[in-house]
């Protein structure tokens, strides 16, 4: 009786988390492919012979929250220590779906790549008790948006 | 050499554990462990219990109670004649070895407790319900019993250590945890432990009054009223099916030719 609540809540987000989670690797999966020739990379300098004929800081954002299931389940986790699988999806969620909006930020404004490419987390406190909680994370991906005037300067 | 943009690998920051095999394995495996812990625990009890006598315990908790509890004002009527009803009982066990003490709990629901040092503790709600003083005899001889077969220092210290182990799970404050009447909610008596309670009561309320009409009473009103299940289900929480308690209680009176039927006294409340 004391137990049907929690657990009916528990299957609920069970259910939903699982079916957006899945929706959501699928776009992932599809725009991840259709931004496949785009270079998007972490070094801080261009080739030396490469030159740009005009750059722009792009970044993208997003915030995403714990469903009631992986938070019940990364509770138990933590008594015991170990990894959080739960948890492992939903960040890499977080990080494709942040690099792949700054990749949409920098083609839509004609960019050929992004250097420099630096990830970010902050968490976000929960308001409703004190702070202590946490309602979700913000991942950032940001980086140099280059134009080439002539990627191949020298070498030609 | 081209070069070929590919997708990276699917998988690598990510398990492939299902989520509901890693709940699974969670809960079974924790469960289990703490099912290791109480048990080890309340083994300890048993070694402590084994080690101290009932005129120990007795010193020990002598004029003690309960942090929280509440109690009524030591002039009530109904406190000095269940006192008096208590020690005209306690006659009927000869070497007890304990001072009993009796308070009221000013809690409404139905109740009464046996608590270490010989304290026996009845709730307003218990007094309101009864209807006789047979029937409150008898569930004073049943706390009696527990004392006998010193189930309340089993139950409590059971209550305490996992309420210290739970608190110290939790990351409560475990230092502030002293014996509370919010643990004694945790107490729990097995169905054994209840029917040589009942027996005890049943063989006090018989040398007392030479017939044990109206005992289990209380407990056939209990068993058979539909509008009371919320009184019922917590009085259940400590104690056992009232039904099932009543028809047991009756078979034990008659295979020890105990009279049913006999004159019945009031209580002056
Ligand atoms: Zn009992």
């Amino acid at each position: 009786m004391n137990f049907g609540m929690p657990l009916l809540i528990l299957m609920i987000a069970y259910f939903i988390g699982t079916h957006l989670e899945k929706r959501h690797f699928q776009s992932i999966l599809k725009r991840e492919d259709e931004a496949r020739g785009f270079p998007v990379v972490s070094f801080d300098t261009m080739p030396d012979n490469w030159t740009a004929s005009r750059s722009d800081l792009v970044s993208g954002s997003v915030v995403i929250s714990l469903d009631y299931f992986k938070r019940v389940i990364a509770g138990l986790r933590g008594l015991i220590g170990g990894r959080i699988k739960t948890y492992e999806p939903l960040l890499d969620r977080a990080r494709r779906e942040a690099v792949l909006r700054m990749i949409e930020d920098a083609r839509s404004q004609g960019y050929d790549a992004v250097f420099n490419v630096r990830l970010e987390t902050s968490r976000l406190a929960n308001a409703t008790r004190n702070g202590k909680g946490t309602a979700g994370v913000e991942m950032l991906a940001y980086g140099t948006a280059v134009k080439f005037a002539s990627r191949f300067a020298n070498a030609q | 050499m081209r070069f070929v943009a590919r997708q990276p690998k699917e998988g690598i920051n990510v398990s492939d554990t299902h989520p509901l095999v890693e709940a699974g394995t969670l809960v079974v495996g924790l469960t289990a462990i703490f099912v290791i812990i109480a048990v080890v625990l309340i083994f300890m009890v048993e070694v402590v219990l084994y080690f101290v006598s009932a005129e120990d315990e007795a010193k020990l908790f002598d004029g003690w109670l309960p942090e929280d509890l509440v109690t009524v004002s030591y002039t009530d009527e109904r406190l000095l004649e269940t006192q008096a009803l208590v020690d005209r009982l306690v006659l009927h066990w000869p070497d007890a070895p304990y001072e009993f003490r009796v308070e009221i709990d000013d809690s409404e629901q139905a109740n009464a407790m046996a608590l270490p040092g010989g304290l026996v503790i009845v709730t307003q709600g218990l007094l309101d319900e009864v209807e006789s003083e047979n029937e409150l005899a008898f569930v004073l001889g049943h706390e009696l019993g527990h004392f006998k077969n010193r189930d309340h220092v089993r139950a409590l210290g059971r209550g305490v250590v996992l309420s210290i182990f739970f608190a110290a799970l939790t990351g409560n404050d475990v230092a502030g945890i002293g014996i509370k009447s919010a643990d004694l909610t945790l107490r729990s008596f097995s169905r054994r432990q209840e029917a040589r309670a009942d027996d005890f009561g049943l063989q006090v309320v018989n040398s007392e009054y030479g017939h044990v009409n109206e005992a289990w009473h209380l407990f056939e009103r209990w068993g058979g009223k539909d509008d009371s299940i919320i009184d019922l289900v917590k009085y259940l929480s400590t104690h056992p099916d009232s039904g099932d308690r009543a028809a047991t209680m009756k078979r034990h009176a008659e295979e020890k030719g105990w009279q049913s039927d006999g004159e019945i006294t009031p209580l002056s409340w």
